[in-house]
């Protein structure tokens, strides 16, 4: 997976290139609009992150020029305005999603992983495992080698989405706005409780714990024995 | 462009029309008596002579012999020599006519003077003349009736009128004058208790903001005025001294948590450690971070709402399942807290379902904090239940009513006109240890923008124990009137 990053400030573009690379992408950076409007339409990337303010050519001017010229991939702003025009403006030529600095890596790499995976089509299985874990969608059933783990409607909720996101850092307000539709900077303690009542349920009794607390990041699910 | 003249020419300037309209209307009626006067005068005068002449024509001296008759009215107006006398037949020919003046054939109507005798004024040569024109019955029965016209020069009259005319016309504009005069001293006199406003005012700075207008000292109508300005000081006194404090408030909290990453930082740094100690410290300053980062984003918010919150879109929303939605929300956290939840009545408002949703996050999150803490002091709880909060809509008139009231502590009552203050944090909030969860002290205050960009308002009351948070909203019901949708939207979430 090839992404191109588009950011002028050389800490941030540093730093989003090493996240990036990684979590497993191939990274270009480019500190200029007209650089990185050439190599985007020239090289093939999988996905762009761009910011808006840009020396040369700003952002608008980049993401006009590439969707009129045909390029598809997905592209994520990255801005510094939080102000609803600016989103609306970017939506309207053509960007795919919208994120304000500054924002917590996790809630980066998440929304990447969002939008690289909007373009395949392949259908989500009705049954999700992780290790012994078993999540059953359509029968609302949840199993760990074998024994039926009762959960209420948002613990399952909760579950589905560690699962479905496996190995993926889940930051709290991402947890917050996919389980319980809050769409703001919310109480995060909901969001720990959630999480230790979910593990009481499906890591505690069991010897192998799935879901980690990654530490001033979020939560992960995964098979691995912790480092 | 509008001409801006002073207060004290403006009174000056009426002043001088006032008086003068007034010395021109006076001036103009008094004339019109004397003119009248001068006619009475002259009718009686006249009717005198008439009454006279009549008698005499009645009987004349010489039955048909017009120079005998002519001959006694010589005779009997020889003591006045003004006096002037036509007499005209039917036929038209003058029987009698003074040698100076010729018969004033235009000035009389005849028709009238049938009906009545008729008084009127004529011009003749230089002079002007006055007559009273009448019929008279005679015994010469070949001449009857006869039109008789007796006239005086009124030319004395003439010369008064013109000498009181002048007279007028130099005492008006002089009258004027000094009216004026006198209007600007007293324009001036009047309106000095403004200069000592203006002084005044002029002393308030921002260093000098509880500097107050003398309200006692001007007069009464100008106490209203001084009023209002002084209460326009203590407003911006107050939101100053809030603004200043706000200022010093968010240096203060953002150089701790920076003062932190700076030693954690710096002190990780001045030997090698092992990975778990770096890990250790990065995964704090991430914490500390992040939750500069969530501050960052809540002063934007609420330095935006200063200028006033535009809604970015509005729609119905039914209160009641939202809070619903909120109650699912914070049910686990509410639970391991030891308080219980609950919530009543239905409600339908217009507004931003977001924003609606973060202020009643907030109160929700800041209830049950707060009753999860009074259960903990220990006063008067026993068991497991540790507190309870409540929520109850109401809608009556127009008015949607929330009321989330909490058990546990009481909130001081002078602490209560800072809970909705920024950084205002009870002191039982303050985070007990660094780079927790704790509120930023935000919260409320979000809570009162979104309120008040609703149309809406919030009150706290807290009694003997626990506190009421009460928000009004305008019924959806209603048109939605006092919340206004944007043309130019502004973003109000954190995250999109």
């Amino acid at each position: 997976m090839k992404v191109l990053i588009v950011e002028d400030e050389r800490k941030t573009g540093q730093y989003l290139q090493q996240g990036l690379t990684e979590a497993g992408y191939t990274v270009d950076l480019s500190p200029d609009g007209v650089e990185g409007l050439h190599l985007a339409l020239t090289e093939s990337y999988d996905l762009m992150l761009l910011d808006v303010m840009l020396p040369g050519m700003d952002g608008w001017q980049v993401l006009e020029t590439l969707r009129r010229n045909g390029r598809d991939m997905p592209i994520l702003l990255l801005t510094a305005k939080d102000q609803v025009e600016d989103r609306v403006r970017g939506l309207d030529l053509g960007a795919d999603d919208y994120l304000i600095k500054p924002f917590a890596f996790s809630e980066l790499l998440a929304r990447v992983r969002t939008l690289l995976r909007r373009g395949r089509t392949e259908p989500e299985p009705t049954t999700l495992r992780v290790a012994d874990l078993e999540l059953d969608r359509l029968g609302h059933r949840a199993t760990r080698g074998g024994e039926r783990i009762d959960l209420t409607a948002k613990e399952f909720a909760l579950l589905e989405l560690f699962m479905r996101r496996q190995g993926e850092v889940l930051p709290r307000s991402l947890i917050a706005s996919q389980v319980w539709d809050m769409n703001f900077d919310s109480d995060t303690n909901v969001v720990e409780v959630a999480v230790r009542r979910l593990r009481r349920k499906v890591d505690e009794p069991f010897e192998r714990r799935l879901i980690r607390t990654v530490r001033g990041m979020g939560y992960v699910m995964e098979d691995e024995p912790e480092a | 462009m509008k001409l801006a003249l002073s207060l004290t020419a403006r009174l000056t300037l009426l002043f001088v029309l006032v008086s003068s309209s007034v010395l021109i209307g006076l001036g103009w009626l008094l004339n019109a008596a004397v003119e009248r006067h001068f006619i009475e005068m002259d009718r009686g005068l006249l009717e005198g002579k008439v009454e006279v002449l009549e008698r005499l024509l009645a009987s004349p001296p010489q039955a048909g012999e017009i120079q005998a008759l002519d001959d006694a009215v010589i005779d009997m107006f020889r003591s006045d020599p003004e006096l002037k006398i036509f007499v005209q037949t039917v036929g038209g020919s003058l029987i009698l006519a003074p040698p100076d003046l010729p018969f004033p054939e235009q000035a009389i109507d005849r028709q009238r003077v049938d009906q009545a005798d008729m008084i009127f004024s004529w011009r003749n040569g230089g002079s002007r003349y006055r007559g009273l024109a009448t019929t008279m019955q005679t015994a010469l029965p070949d001449l009857a009736p006869l039109l008789v016209v007796v006239a005086i020069n009124i030319d004395h009259h003439e010369r008064f009128m013109a000498r009181y005319g002048r007279t007028l016309s130099v005492f008006i504009p002089v009258a004027a004058f000094l009216s004026g005069l006198l209007g600007w001293w007293a324009a001036r006199r009047g309106l000095s208790p403004l200069h000592l406003l203006q002084e005044r005012a002029a002393s308030v700075t921002a260093s000098q903001l509880d500097r107050r207008l003398p309200e006692e000292s001007v007069p009464r109508e100008l106490k209203g005025l001084a009023r209002e300005l002084n209460r326009m000081l203590i407003r911006l006194e107050e939101a100053f001294r809030r603004l200043s404090n706000f200022s010093s408030d968010l240096a203060h909290e953002m150089r701790t948590p920076v003062s932190n990453l700076l030693t954690q930082t710096q002190v990780a740094l001045s030997r090698s450690r092992t990975e778990g100690e770096y890990q250790e410290t990065l995964a704090s300053n991430a914490e500390e971070l992040d939750r500069l980062s969530r501050m960052i984003a809540d002063m934007l918010f609420l330095a935006r709402a200063e200028n006033g919150l535009s809604l970015p879109s509005i729609e119905e929303i039914r209160l009641h399942d939202e809070i619903a939605d909120l109650l699912e929300f914070y049910d686990a956290l509410a639970d391991e807290a030891g308080v219980r939840l609950q919530a009543s009545g239905r409600a339908v408002v217009r507004g931003n379902r977001l924003m609606l949703r973060r202020a009643l996050s907030n109160l929700l999150s800041n209830a049950i904090r707060h009753a999860g803490q009074g259960g903990q002091g220990g006063q008067g709880c026993e068991g497991g239940e540790a507190g309870e909060v409540r929520i109850d809509l109401a809608e009556e008139s127009a008015v949607v009513s929330l009321i989330v009231e909490n058990s546990g502590d009481p909130i001081p009552p002078e602490v209560i006109p800072m809970i909705f203050d920024r950084f205002y944090r009870a002191e039982s909030d303050r985070p007990r240890h660094e780079g927790a969860t704790g509120g930023l002290g935000l919260g409320l205050a979000i809570t009162q923008a979104i309120v008040h960009a609703h149309g809406g308002h919030v009150s706290v009351t807290s009694g003997r124990a626990g506190a009421s948070f009460r928000v009004t909203l305008p019924s959806g019901k209603s048109g939605g009137n006092g919340v206004r949708e944007s043309d130019a939207p502004k973003n109000l979430a954190n995250r999109p």
